[in-house]
């Protein structure tokens, strides 16, 4: 026996909303009504589902690098993950290291956002250059945090990496700050 | 909503309506197409409640084993209504599991115990290495509307908020790197 097949496909948008709890309730009773009599639309939310847990697994065990928020940091620690903080000052550098026990390293950069439109940071290392254009920041934050990839850093060798941050508009960019990380391992 | 294939298959209705006419024997091949059909979607419906992929499995035997009780004892009058009657019943073991009463043992022993030939669907195993390649290749802000989002399970408000968008633009940058995700995962160029 097979399915029959859905005829009104929920908009992969709304099936995202649905996920997030930002419908309103009569929506969400007439989703979930859909959902349980539809197969193809059931399956499309289980695939959601997959990846989103993908996603979270992802940034758990440190294959990927991501600009984060001060409350993110806090939910992760409330989770009882071993986090690492490097705060530094603009023009500031520090030692820095992962250990076997550290679930993730977070860089805190100090910075004045106040009236900067965009932001774009930059790595020089021995290397060479990568820059991460148009990053997510709070300009009220008055800094900038990244959670590098606790898999890659585990493999790096004792190097020294500096970051900027650019302030970046029509006019033109300027430097926010300079941070200098000298990395060894442990 | 359904139309049918050109197999022209039973609806979900009928397959109700000839678990209910067996009654007291048992339509073990239409209990079996019914189960087939409704635990993915229960499944589904505990992952978006439960947010935990044992408790949505769990929910799913239950309701699974509840709603095929009710039709044996013709309790659902009007079959063309199972997704509306399914989902009180998800409603129902939801709270009771978010109250913490829900005893699966207990409901185990009221309702007997899941035929061999209903085993929960396999689940299919998601390619982990490639979707961290795909994620590295998004722009900055969607990898870390994504992530806040789905890691800290956090609606776009919230997301915006913490970094500084606003609401409409937190849910169209989830969008934008949710459809990029799909599309990397879908290709075989993904892996670094």
């Amino acid at each position: 026996m097979s399915t029959p097949i859905c005829i009104a496909p929920i908009p992969f948008a709304a099936l995202v909303e649905y996920w997030f709890g930002e419908l309103a309730p009569n929506e969400e009773e007439r989703m979930e009504e859909h959902l349980l009599a539809c197969a193809k639309c059931s399956e499309r939310l289980g695939d959601l589902a997959e990846l989103g847990a993908g996603i979270g697994s992802a940034f758990r065990s440190g294959a990927v690098w991501a600009v984060i928020s001060p409350a993110f940091v806090q939910q992760l620690k409330q989770e009882g993950l071993r986090l690492r903080e490097y705060r530094v000052a603009p023009g500031g550098s520090v030692n820095c290291t992962i250990s076997a026990t550290d679930d993730a390293v977070v860089s805190r950069l100090q910075a004045s956002l106040e009236g900067a439109t965009r932001v774009d940071l930059v790595l020089l290392d021995e290397q060479g250059q990568g820059r991460l254009a148009d990053i997510p920041f709070e300009p009220a934050a008055g800094e900038v945090l990244f959670c590098p990839s606790a898999a890659s850093l585990r493999k790096l060798p004792a190097h020294t990496a500096m970051f900027r941050l650019l302030a970046v508009d029509e006019a033109g960019e300027r430097p926010i700050g300079d941070y200098t990380f000298i990395h060894t391992p442990s | 909503m359904h139309t049918r294939g050109p197999d022209q298959p039973l609806d979900d209705a009928a397959l109700a309506r000839a678990i209910a006419a067996a009654a007291p024997r048992v339509d073990q091949e239409a209990e079996a197409e019914l189960y087939r059909r409704l635990a993915p979607r229960v499944r589904a419906y505990g992952l978006r409640h439960l947010r935990d992929a044992h408790a949505a499995a769990d929910l799913m035997q239950q309701v699974l084993m509840m709603t095929l009780e009710r039709l044996r004892d013709g309790r659902l009058r009007e079959p063309e209504k199972l997704a509306s009657f399914v989902l009180g019943m998800c409603r129902m073991v939801v709270l009771e599991t978010r109250r913490g009463t829900a005893r699966r043992e207990g409901l185990l022993r009221t309702y007997g115990e899941v035929p061999e030939a209903m085993d929960p669907p396999e689940q299919r195993g998601l390619d982990e290495a490639k979707l961290s390649s795909c994620l590295e290749r998004l722009p900055e802000r969607e990898r870390s509307v994504l992530i806040l989002g789905f890691y800290a399970d956090k609606p776009a408000d919230a997301v915006a908020r913490e970094l500084g968008l606003s609401a409409v633009n937190a849910r169209v940058i989830r969008h934008r790197g949710l459809l990029k995700l799909r599309e990397c995962m879908s290709t075989n160029d993904g892996h670094s």
